[in-house]
């Protein structure tokens, strides 16, 4: 595979990795480690005492060339979001943003005017911003204009696995782009990752499909095939449709009927 | 000896006066790990853990990273 340029940076893998709702940390390592994923998302969280096992810092950078994008979940303004990408800039010494913003803990969906001002700051600020938006390929655009490295498009609702339900939408992004877009929330199986590559996504980022998974490792494993083969199978050239049959055999009858 | 109180994590927390933000780390046995202490919404660098003072009414968090998507 070609490698994914975001930033300054490349990667050989275009499947990132989300890391909540693991069943555990060490479930959690072992799919980024089956996912061969190079880029995962983190969130910010309050430390408790309690629960100080949770943190997630120490395991993951003990898995080589792993790049950390925070997410700015939680926030539900602009400007709460660009205080949660300082905090997570000093953490995690990495200039990749998730910008996330969501006000309704209903549906979850992006607040596209809020996440339009976050990201024209950070993107100032020399962040590599990579904002989650509604597959609204006007917003993509003027993310794009100013200065955004990728936009993140949404295939369905947050966790909800209804895989790309905005699939029209997200291939009118892609033809407008001059950035990577990024399938991000909603795919639940590898085939709807694979869709999204042969559709001409530069990645997709996973979290629930394969958190939640019986076999989270296996899973991991799984879309990581399926992203390199959608990837694969859009740069062979997929066939044109057709409305009707076009033989691949020759028609000439040979066994002796009328003639 | 004295004491003064502070917000933590939106908790009411009473430290020893003259505690600085390295102290408060050391107590909360949070010190080994890697975290980003906000203060008054200003970040308090690592650096700066040992010579930052809190004083009464501070409002502290302690952040870290958690699994998220």
């Amino acid at each position: 595979m070609n490698a994914l340029r975001l930033g300054s940076y490349t990667f050989s893998s275009r499947l990132i990795l989300g890391t909540g709702k693991f069943s555990s940390v060490p479930a959690m390592i072992e799919a980024v480690r089956a996912s061969k994923a190079q880029l995962v998302t983190v969130a910010l969280r309050r430390f408790n005492r309690e629960q100080a096992e949770d943190d997630l810092f120490g395991p993951l950078s003990e898995i080589e060339g792993l790049t950390l994008m925070p997410n700015t979940s939680g926030a539900a303004t602009a400007k709460e979001a660009v205080k949660a990408a300082h905090i997570s800039r000093e953490l995690s010494g990495s200039p990749f943003i998730k910008v996330e913003i969501h006000p309704n803990p209903h549906h979850l969906m992006p607040d596209p005017i809020e996440t339009w001002e976050a990201c024209k700051i950070l993107a100032a600020e020399g962040f590599i911003v990579m904002p989650y938006i509604p597959a609204d390929p006007v917003l993509a655009k003027r993310l794009e204009e100013v200065g955004c490295s990728s936009v993140m498009p949404l295939g369905s609702a947050i966790g909800s696995g209804q895989g790309l339900s905005t699939s029209a939408m997200v291939q009118l992004i892609i033809r407008e782009s001059s950035i990577p877009v990024i399938v991000d929330a909603g795919l639940r199986s590898p085939s709807e990752a694979c869709a999204a590559m042969e559709m001409g996504c530069a990645a997709v980022l996973v979290n629930s499909a394969i958190a939640v998974a019986r076999d989270p490792a296996a899973m991991a494993s799984a879309f990581a095939k399926a992203v390199e083969a959608g990837y694969d199978a859009r740069n062979a050239g997929l066939m044109p449709r057709s409305g009707s049959a076009v033989a691949t055999s020759p028609l000439t009858s040979f066994l002796g009927a009328s003639s | 000896m004295s004491t003064i109180h502070i917000t933590l994590n939106g908790q009411k927390r009473e430290l020893p006066s003259g505690s600085s933000v390295a102290d408060l780390l050391k107590l909360e046995s949070a010190d080994s790990l890697k975290v980003a202490v906000v203060v008054n919404e200003q970040i308090v660098r690592p650096d700066d853990r040992a010579s930052h003072l809190l004083q009464k009414s501070d409002q502290v968090e302690i952040l870290v990273f958690a699994g998220g998507g």
